[in-house]
């Protein structure tokens, strides 16, 4: 980096220059500690010193006049964005002229401005213009640094942008506020432009100054959405058409008592197949789907990421295609926000935050009466992500309603939250062919079918583990009856913190899951010796499960940050073995089970 | 007495022993502080911790995700600066943290790849050691004799082992004067389908089908484990790690990667980082705690600075003292500048399968990977 070195050479010089009247560099050191505190006034007058130096730099290090232009001002607002972090208000010119010569390296190497992407403005302004004043992939900073200082008391009465940002900057981002609605257009403005403090922006519209905060969140999200839509070359919201807004709301069936709390997908694909007039019990769609059987558990430490870490796309289609269900996936992952459950989404194409891009695919699935299952990474604590069910939308409230894991009568999401999922992940599903009466015959064997995947599944994958396995390399997971030796080794090694959150929802869940195995084992469609063995198996699961449930009441699940304390963890170990004891029990049972089935099957065809 | 204050600390790691031994002894220095540890699973978690009421002072993090992400950490420069510590600290990794013009973070868990060789089986096929300055044509002549195959065809002994990963390869691109973007990583066009990339992307995928010198992917093995049946090996500071932990570091030796190009001697590097977040009430606290924690004390395996390296003896360690030299020739790899590029690498990933397994064209495959960046 040897340009660093060079750069804070000229840094030093500079200073050094302007440090010989002794009075100007008094005031210049008030003003960078003034600018430094925040006070746009000074920052300003700090930088217009200092403006024909730092075009005089860009332009000897660009070549270029104009682009010169451009550095500077990108410079100055890169600086004003990072004011904040400046420790040393004295270094804070040589810290900008590093701004510069950044900038100036970064435009040359782009081969000029916006090489590969046209200017934002001339596509969302009207009438077009030259280069963007702002860099538009700092509108998210832009807006913060404005909000930081609307925190300023002593600079409330101040409009720090008209001495920073040229004008064209401030008239883009008016240009865009018309994807806002009246209401959050007046608190965003409020907010941004004339610098209220959010406690008097809720005085002035009765609202609780928490409601003013999601307000401004949900205005940046759309601006950023209106950003993007307008660089694809999109219409503008504003133009999509009066009278074309639509809405439609489906009765969900309500959920029932015996569908699992922790499993999501479960629940949700339950209402889902509910609704269209299909009950089945949480047990047997925990048992069907494996989820009943299955363990996992992150080979770092006790995270609950495991829980979620299997082939979603595949396991669901499976499930529904057995119960004559067609399914359609909309899926992917955003590149710029950090995405949970990589070892399950790695795979995923990246896509755009813009709701073009998935509310067409709720909206037809609505319209045509059917639910759409959704991974909502906005769930209710102590919940972090769960699969939800979205049962309707409003254009013109620009919402979907969704269901959620704790509040019972479900809550709405904006379509910006819907767009700016890390996860995109939504499926519905069609019936395959006319659904015609099936006979109690036809149905038994069907069930009976089912049963025996289920078991042959529960027994593979406790033996064997999962055959699932990210491709990512750091990500790894201990499946099956090996998930209780990992899950105690985490416990167990003192170098290691088991995470007390993870370990929560894991006990809570893995509880449930043993819990479903039993009452699943307890309706065997089997017979003789085979249904003896199955019964055992249930009585083992249940017995393993109250292990776990006594292992969730000492680690219960809750949202919490905190290490787990070293006291706890030898209590956990030897409950985790008692459940490890019971299960490895239960799938030697479901084993004899299953060879005493096939032997009387075998019997049985003899016989006949 | 002063008010405690409280400084929270997230981190995404696990192995927690070290980062408390820092906050005792930090606590002991400073007697009202109170240094809070919590834990956070992954990125999207610390994330939200930071956006909400209650953001940590420090987020510690596996990757450099986070750090990319404007305004959500304070510039660590000036502090650097004031400290007088710049000469002190490796500046490959450095370079690489301050790739967007700020210091949002402090490098820590930093590991480089280097050739780690199994000696004995060198000795065996009377071969000479690999040197620092090997060509890719000598490395793929000794594990072309290093790779030894029963009657059967399945290898009892690879030649050189690395796993399918489109970032384990980028070190060769850099050796052959490509990279896969734009140094501003705004662009893969132009770069990933430079003739540099491809040819080294090309002499990879003869390494796996035309020499058989690495192990495809489902290929029928009696090689072992890396430790055990394989030559060479793409080894990271943590395979090196391992090695030492388990008290057989005395088989192998270590030597620089083989470069395809005179001159071109860049690496990879993975690591995280720790940074004081933009909402944190107490910046010259948590800047002393870091210090502390990544300076002062012996945290972690690779230190950020030379004069720890100097106190732990880790520049006279025959292993350690080439990953520490290693870390000059770090170069930011793909993941660093694009999130795009970085959030498609398992596609690539699959891509890269069906170069290596099915024979698909190499130059048409990094054409197309233009779309991912």
């Amino acid at each position: 980096m040897g340009h660093i070195a060079e750069e804070e050479r000229m840094g030093v010089a500079m200073t050094v220059r302007a440090a010989e009247p002794r009075r100007a560099a008094r005031e210049e050191l008030e003003l960078a500690e003034r600018a430094g505190a925040g006070d746009a006034e000074a920052f300003g007058e700090l930088f217009e010193r200092h403006r024909h130096k730092a075009r005089g730099l860009a332009e000897r290090l660009t070549g270029d006049a104009h682009m010169a232009d451009d550095v500077v001002q990108d410079a100055l607002i890169r600086a004003f964005l990072h004011l904040g972090t400046l420790a040393d208000t004295s270094r804070l010119l040589p810290w900008f002229f590093r701004i510069v010569r950044n900038q100036a390296n970064m435009k040359l190497r782009r081969g000029g401005p916006y090489r590969k992407e046209r200017p934002f403005n001339s596509l969302a302004a009207p009438g077009g213009r030259d280069a963007a004043a702002a860099d538009w992939d700092d509108l998210d900073s832009i807006l913060s640094r404005l909000a930081g200082r609307a925190s300023q008391e002593a600079a409330s009465s101040q409009d720090p942008a008209a001495l920073l940002l040229r004008k064209e900057t401030y008239e883009t981002i008016h240009a865009l506020l018309h994807c806002l609605s009246g209401k959050e257009r007046g608190i965003f403005t409020a907010y941004f432009f004339r610098q209220l403090r959010p406690e008097e922006i809720a005085g002035m519209y009765g609202m609780t100054t928490g409601s003013i905060y999601t307000y401004i969140h949900r205005s940046r999200q759309k601006l950023r959405q209106e950003h993007i839509r307008a660089s694809l070359g999109l219409m503008p919201d504003a133009k999509r058409g009066a009278g074309m807004e639509n809405g439609k709301l489906l009765e969900l069936a309500a959920g029932e008592g015996d569908q699992p709390k922790l499993f999501t997908l479960a629940s949700s694909l339950g209402r889902i197949l509910r609704t269209n007039g299909e009950p089945r019990s949480g047990a047997e769609l925990m048992g069907t789907s494996g989820l009943a059987f299955r363990m996992s558990i992150s080979e770092k430490t006790t995270f609950s990421d495991g829980l979620y870490i299997f082939d979603w796309r595949s396991s669901i289609q499976e499930l529904m295609a057995g119960y004559g269900y067609e399914t359609a996936f909309c899926c992917g992952q955003l590149a710029d926000s950090p995405v949970p459950l990589l070892g399950a989404v790695e795979s995923f194409p990246v896509v755009l935050p813009i709701e073009e891009a998935v509310l067409p695919f709720i909206r037809s699935r609505i319209d045509a009466g059917l639910p759409v299952l959704y991974f909502d990474t906005l769930a209710s604590r102590p919940f972090i992500h769960e699969w939800s069910v979205i049962y309707g939308y409003d254009d013109k409230r620009r919402i979907v309603h969704v269901t959620d894991p704790v509040q019972s009568t479900g809550k709405m999401l904006a379509y910006e939250d819907v767009a700016d999922n890390p996860i995109r992940f939504l499926a519905a599903f069609s019936r395959k062919g006319n659904r015609s009466p099936v006979s109690r015959p036809a149905a038994d064997s069907e069930a009976e079918r089912r049963f025996a995947h289920a078991v042959r599944y529960g027994i593979s994958f406790a033996n064997e583990g999962s055959r699932y396995r990210p491709r990512t390399s750091y990500l790894s997971y201990a499946t099956g009856l090996a998930a209780y030796g990992a899950w105690i080794r985490h416990l167990a090694d003192p170098d290691t913190a088991p995470n007390r959150y993870g370990m929560g929802q894991l006990a809570a869940a893995y509880a449930e899951a043993k819990r479903y195995a039993g009452e699943y084992l307890r309706a065997a469609p089997l017979r003789g010796e085979a249904m003896r063995m199955a019964l055992l198996a249930s009585e083992a699961y249940e017995q393993a499960a109250l292990a776990l449930e006594e292992l969730s009441l000492q680690v219960p699940f809750v949202k919490t940050a905190e290490v787990m304390p070293p006291g706890l963890r030898e209590g956990c170990i030897s409950l985790l073995r008692k459940a490890k004891r019971f299960e490895s029990a239960a799938v030697g049972y479901m084993e004899q089970a299953w060879k005493r089935r096939i032997e009387e099957r075998d019997g049985e065809d003899e016989e006949a | 007495m002063e008010k405690m204050r409280k400084l929270r600390f997230m981190t995404e790691f696990t192995n927690l022993k070290r980062l408390a031994a820092a906050k005792e002894s930090f606590e002991q220095l400073y007697p009202e502080v109170e240094v809070v540890i919590e834990q956070s699973a992954d990125h999207f978690e610390s994330l939200r911790a930071y956006r909400s009421d209650e953001a940590p002072d420090i987020i510690e993090s596996g990757g450099w995700a986070l750090f990319n992400r404007e305004g959500m950490f304070v510039d660590l420069n000036p502090y650097v600066e004031q400290s007088g510590m710049e000469a002190d600290l490796y500046s490959g990794p450095l370079a690489i943290a301050r790739h967007n013009g700020t210091l949002p973070g402090l490098p820590v868990d930093m590991s480089v790849p280097l050739l780690v060789f199994n000696k004995e089986m060198f000795d065996k096929a009377g071969l000479p050691y690999p040197e620092d300055d090997w060509t890719w044509e000598q490395f793929v002549e000794a594990a072309k004799k290093l790779t030894i195959r029963g009657d059967d065809g399945v290898a009892v002994q690879f030649g050189f082992g690395i796993g399918v990963d489109i970032e384990w390869y980028e070190p060769f691109v850099f050796r052959n004067g490509g990279t896969y973007l734009s140094p501003d990583g705004r662009t893969a066009r132009g770069y990933v389908d430079s003739p540099e990339t491809i040819g080294a992307m090309q002499n990879i995928i003869d390494a796996y089908r035309v020499h058989g010198i690495i192990r495809k992917p489902k290929e029928p093995s009696a090689a072992g484990q890396l430790h055990e049946g394989f030559a060479m090996i793409f080894g990271f500071m943590w395979f090196a790690g391992d090695l030492i932990h388990h008290g057989i570091d005395d088989r192998f030796g270590v030597a620089r990667l083989p470069r395809l190009a005179e001159g071109r001697n860049g690496n990879m590097i993975y690591m995280g980082g720790a940074g004081i977040t933009g909402k944190s009430q107490h910046p010259g606290l948590a800047w002393d705690f870091l210090r502390h924690y990544l300076v002062d004390s012996h945290s972690w395996p690779l230190p950020i600075s030379r004069s720890q390296a100097e106190e732990r003896g880790l520049h006279e360690h025959r292993i350690w003292s080439r990953y520490l030299e290693e870390l000059q020739h770090a170069q930011p790899s793909g993941f660093y500048l694009n999130e795009k590029w970085n959030s498609s690498r398992q596609l690539i990933n699959e891509d890269m399968e069906s170069m290596i397994v099915d024979g698909a064209d190499v130059a048409k495959t990094l054409r197309s990977w233009t779309r991912f960046a």
